[in-house]
C-alpha cells in the first residue's frame, strides 16, 4: 500500500565510513539554495522561451548520514520510535572499525521490516544470496557496485520509493 | 669445636633459607628446614639425572649395575664360599689331629698286644718262677727288642725282682739305672711291676727321666691265665725323634708333642672338645690334644700342623672367581652398552638430532631414512611421514596464505580505489550536469531580444533579469566547478596514494623457505608444453636433490618457469632440431656469503655482448609480435633480487646458446 504524496520527502539514511562519499551523497539527495536557484533559473527560461514546457517536479530528500554501522542503527531506531521511519537506508558493506553494514541491516531490518535497504560497496567478499539470507525480505534488499553515479542513484531512491 | 659447629650450622641454615626462600618455602624451624635441604637436592639431583643425554643415563645405570653386581658377588664369595673353605680348613686340622692321635694310639696298641703275647705264657711264667733257666737265653736278648720294636723290655718276679731288663736309647744301650722308672722308688713302679689279677695291665704314657716313653705292662700267668702272678712283664717304646719320624711317614702329618708344663696358648683358641682345641696362625692350623700320663696326669700335648693350603686355595678361588666376574661383568656390561647403543640409543640420538636438525633449520623437507624394521624403525618411518605431510601441508598453506594473501590484498584496493573513485566520477558528473545546464543557457537568443526594438519593454525586462540570472547562475556554476575540481583532484591523489601503497606492498619480500632446488625445478620444467616442436631434451644434475636454498616458493617457481620458457622458445627461434636445456645447481661462496648458483643453459638462439647488458631492462624482448610472453626478464631480476639472489646471464654469440645463472641464499641450517 502506497500513501506517500509525490511531493513528500522521502527520508534517506546513509552509512559509509569515507567521508568523501558521505559528501557526495549530501550532495546527490541535497535539496539546497542552489538547487532552488537553478530551478528558478529553469522557470524564467521557461516563460520566456517556451511557454508549453512543464517544469518537472524533482524529488526531495530528507538526508542523514553517518560513517558507522552503529551510528546508522540508533538513528533508524530512533527514527522508528519518533514516528518518522526511514524509506531507504543506504550503507556501504565495510566499514572499519565499527559493525560491518550487512550487520547494520541485518539489525536495521528488525526495527524496521518496511524499510528498503540499499548495500553500495566498492568490494563486497559477502554473495548476494547470502545478503538475502541475513537481510530479507529480498525484494526490499537492493545492491549496487562502486563507482556509481549518485544521482542516478538518487532517482533509483526515488522510483523504488515511489513503487512502494 | 661445638662454637664452630654451630657457626658452620648457622650458615648452612642461613644458605638454606636463603635458597628456599628462593623457590618461594620459607621454614622457621630446624626440622622444616633440614627437610627443604633434603627436598632441595633431591631436586638438584633428580634435575640433574634428567638433564643428562640418555646415553649417559643408559651409561651411568650399567656403570652402577656393574659396581652392584661386584659387591654383591664379592659378599657372596666372601661371606658363603670363603667360610667354607674355612670350615673345610679346619675339618682337615681335625682330622690330622685324630691321625696323629690314632698313630699313636697304634702304637700303645701295638705294645699292649706284645705285652698281652709275652706275659699269659708258660714259659716266661716259670722262667720268673726259677723253674725254666733256658728260657732267658733263647729268648731275652737284643735281638729280640729289636724284633719288637721296643726300647725297654723289663721281667719282674714276684717279689718284684728284677729278672732281666734292657733299655736302648736310639740304638745304644743304656745302663738300667738311668730308666728311673725300673727303680723301686719310683712312684710309677708299683704300677708297672704289681697287678692284682691275671688280666690286669698297665698302658700310657710314662716319664722317664730319659724322655717320653709309652709303657705296657702286664702280669705274667700261665697260657691259660691260671694263677698265681708270678710278676710283670714290662715294655716300652720312647717318644723320640726317631719315632716321630716314623709316625710323621706313616701318617703324613707334620705332628710333634711336648711336654704339658712347657705348652703355652693364646687366647685364641677354639676348643674341639675337652683337651682338644685348635688355634689358627696365619700360615698354619695347630690343632693340639693334651695327653695323660699312666696316673691319668696331663702328660704331653700332641700336636698336630695343618698348612693352610685350603683357605689359600680358596682364596685363590675366590680371586680368580672375582677376576672372572669383573671380566665376565665388563663383557656383559660393554656387550649390554653396545647393543643398546646399537639398537636404541644411537637410534634415538639420529632421531633427536634429526628433529633438532629440523627445528633449528625449519627444514621440514629433510628425511632420517631410517631402514629398520624396529620400533625405534616405525617410529623413525612415522616420523618421515608426519614431516613429509607437514612439509607438504605448510607449502599448501602457505601457497593458499599467499593466493589468499593476494586475494585480500586485491579486494581492499579494489574497494579503496572504488571508494575514491566514488566522489570523482560523481564531481566530475556534477561538472557535467552544470555543464549542461550553462549549455542550455539561451543567454545570447535573450541579449538579441532585448536588442529587438520590438519587444516590449516588460519582456526585455523580463530577458534582462534572465540574463542577468543566468551570468550569476553561470558564475556559481563556475565557483562550483572548482569545489568540484579539488574534490575530483584530491580523490586522484587519493587513487595515487593507495597505488603507490600498493606497490609499497608490492616490493615486501614474500615469505621465505629452505627449498630442495630439485623439487622446484621438476615443477618449473612443466611449463614447456608437452608437445614442443621441435622436442627439448631437459637434463638435470644429479646434484639438485641435495641443493637446497633459502627463497619464496611460488616466487622461485616462477622464475624458474620464465627462465626455462625463455630457454625453450630461443631452441625455438634458433631452428635446431635438438634441443637441449641443463638445469645445474652448485653450492658456492658469494660475497662471503653461502649462495647456490642455478644455472639454466640452452643451446638455443643466444644473444650478442650488446644484448647482455639490456637483456634484464624493463621492456625489453627479444621476442617478435605474437610470441607467448611471460613475466619478462626485468620482473625476473626483480623477484630474484627481492629473494636476496641476483641473475646475469651469459652467452658466446647469436646462434651459441645462452646461461641464465640465478644467485640465491642458500637455506639455512646446511
Amino acid at each position: 500500500m502506497n500513501n506517500r504524496q509525490d511531493n513528500e520527502f522521502i527520508r534517506v539514511l546513509v552509512a559509509d565510513d569515507d567521508e568523501a562519499v558521505l559528501a557526495c551523497y549530501c550532495k546527490a539527495f541535497d535539496n539546497d539554495e542552489s538547487t532552488c536557484e537553478s530551478k528558478a533559473l529553469d522557470a524564467l527560461a521557461a516563460e520566456l522561451f517556451d511557454p508549453a514546457t512543464d517544469i518537472e517536479d524533482q524529488p526531495r530528500f530528507d538526508i542523514v548520514a553517518c560513517s558507522q554501522g552503529d551510528d546508522a542503527i540508533r538513528v533508524a531506531e530512533a527514527a522508528q520510535e519518533a514516528g518518522e521511519p526511514f524509506d531507504v537506508v543506504i550503507l556501504d558493506i565495510r566499514m572499519p572499525p565499527g559493525i560491518d553494514g550487512v550487520e547494520a541491516g541485518s539489525r536495521i531490518r528488525q526495527i524496521d521490516p518496511d524499510v528498503e535497504i540499499v548495500f553500495v560497496t566498492g568490494f563486497s567478499d559477502i554473495p548476494l544470496h547470502e545478503l538475502q539470507r541475513r537481510v530479507p525480505p529480498p525484494m526490499k534488499l537492493h545492491y549496487f557496485n562502486k563507482p556509481l553515479s549518485f544521482t542516478q542513484l538518487a532517482v533509483d531512491v526515488a522510483t523504488m520509493v515511489r513503487a512502494q | 669445636m661445638g662454637a664452630e659447629r654451630r657457626v658452620t650450622y648457622h650458615i648452612i641454615r642461613q644458605k638454606v633459607r636463603y635458597v628456599t626462600l628462593g623457590i618461594g618455602c620459607y621454614s622457621y624451624t630446624l626440622e622444616h628446614q633440614e627437610q627443604v635441604m633434603s627436598d632441595f637436592f633431591r631436586l638438584i639431583m633428580s634435575k640433574m639425572i634428567s638433564s643428562l643425554p640418555l646415553q649417559r643415563k643408559v651409561s651411568l645405570t650399567l656403570v652402577l649395575l656393574f659396581a652392584a653386581f661386584i659387591v654383591v658377588s664379592f659378599a657372596v664369595l666372601r661371606t658363603v664360599i670363603a667360610p667354607a673353605f674355612d670350615d673345610l680348613e679346619l675339618s682337615a686340622a681335625r682330622t690330622d689331629l685324630k691321625r696323629a692321635e690314632s698313630a699313636i694310639r697304634a702304637d700303645i696298641e701295638n705294645l699292649e698286644a706284645l705285652s698281652a703275647d709275652w706275659a699269659p705264657w708258660d714259659d716266661i711264667f716259670h722262667y720268673v718262677r726259677g723253674e725254666n733257666p733256658g728260657f732267658e737265653k733263647s729268648n731275652l736278648f737284643r735281638a729280640t727288642l729289636t724284633n719288637l720294636n721296643l726300647d725297654m723290655m723289663a721281667v719282674y718276679g714276684a717279689d718284684n725282682t728284677l729278672k732281666w731288663a734292657q733299655v736302648f736309647l736310639d740304638g745304644e744301650e743304656v745302663p738300667l739305672d738311668r730308666l728311673a722308672i725300673l727303680d723301686a722308688g719310683h712312684p710309677s713302679f708299683a704300677l708297672l711291676t704289681r697287678h692284682h689279677d691275671s688280666v690286669g695291665q698297665t698302658v700310657g704314657f710314662i716319664d722317664t727321666g730319659l724322655g717320653p716313653m709309652i709303657v705296657s705292662s702286664r702280669p705274667i700267668v700261665r697260657s691259660d691265665y691260671s694263677g698265681p702272678i708270678a710278676g710283670a712283664v714290662i715294655m716300652g717304646q720312647f717318644l723320640n725323634e726317631s719315632r716321630l719320624l716314623r709316625l710323621q711317614e706313616r701318617i703324613e702329618v707334620d705332628m710333634g708333642w711336648e711336654f704339658a708344663a712347657a705348652s703355652t696358648s693364646s687366647d685364641d683358641v677354639i676348643q674341639i672338645d675337652a683337651g682338644a682345641a685348635i688355634e689358627i696362625f696365619p700360615g698354619t692350623i695347630l690343632s693340639q690334644r693334651v695327653l695323660n700320663d699312666i696316673h691319668g696326669t696331663p702328660y704331653l700335648i700332641l700336636r698336630a700342623h695343618t698348612p693352610r693350603d685350603i683357605s689359600s686355595l680358596g682364596s685363590q678361588t675366590i680371586n680368580a672367581a672375582m677376576t672372572f666376574l669383573v671380566i665376565a661383568g665388563l663383557i656383559v656390561i660393554g656387550f649390554m652398552w653396545f647393543i643398546l647403543r646399537g639398537t636404541i640409543l644411537r637410534p634415538i640420538e639420529q632421531l633427536t638430532r634429526h628433529i633438532d636438525d629440523i627445528r633449528q633449520s625449519g627444514d621440514l623437507s629433510r628425511q632420517l631414512g631410517m631402514r629398520r624394521g624396529d620400533e625405534i624403525g616405525i617410529l623413525a618411518g612415522q616420523f618421515d611421514v608426519m614431516t613429509a605431510e607437514v612439509h607438504d601441508a605448510r607449502r599448501s598453506l602457505l601457497d593458499q596464505s599467499f593466493k589468499a594473501g593476494k586475494a585480500d590484498t586485491a579486494a581492499e584496493v579494489l574497494h579503496n580505489i572504488r571508494n575514491a573513485m566514488t566522489p570523482m566520477i560523481n564531481g566530475l558528473e556534477r561538472l557535467r550536469k552544470a555543464s549542461d545546464v550553462t549549455d542550455k543557457l539561451r543567454i545570447g537568443e535573450a541579449t538579441r531580444q532585448v536588442a529587438n526594438p520590438d519587444c516590449p519593454a516588460e519582456r526585455k525586462k523580463k530577458f534582462l533579469e534572465y540574463i542577468n540570472a543566468s551570468f550569476e547562475h553561470v558564475s556559481a556554476v563556475g565557483a562550483n566547478a572548482a569545489k568540484e575540481l579539488k574534490i575530483v583532484i584530491s580523490q586522484a591523489r587519493q587513487v595515487e596514494g593507495i597505488l603507490a601503497n600498493q606497490e609499497k606492498f608490492a616490493n615486501v619480500a614474500p615469505v621465505a623457505e629452505n627449498i630442495i632446488i630439485d623439487e622446484v625445478l621438476d615443477e618449473a620444467v612443466n611449463i614447456i608444453p608437452k608437445d614442443a616442436e621441435p622436442s627439448v631434451l631437459v637434463t638435470m644434475s644429479d646434484q639438485l636433490h641435495s641443493v637446497r636454498v633459502r627463497a619464496h616458493r611460488i616466487g622461485l617457481l616462477q622464475v624458474m618457469g620464465n627462465l626455462i620458457l625463455n630457454a625453450y622458445e630461443s631452441i625455438q627461434r634458433s631452428g635446431t632440431s635438438a634441443g637441449q636445456i641443463f638445469l645445474l645447481a652448485v653450492n658456492e661462496i658469494f660475497d662471503d656469503k653461502p649462495m647456490v648458483r642455478v644455472t639454466i643453459r640452452d643451446n638455443g638462439s643466444g644473444f650478442d655482448a650488446d644484448v647482455r647488458d639490456r637483456i634484464f631492462r624493463r621492456g625489453f624482448t627479444s621476442k617478435t609480435r605474437g610470441e607467448t610472453t611471460g613475466l619478462g626478464l626485468h620482473w625476473c631480476a626483480n623477484a630474484v633480487a627481492g629473494m636476496g639472489g641476483r641473475i646475469f646471464a651469459e652467452s658466446a654469440g647469436r646462434g651459441q646458446g645462452a646461461e641464465f645463472h640465478v644467485l640465491l641464499p642458500a637455506a639455512q641450517g646446511g
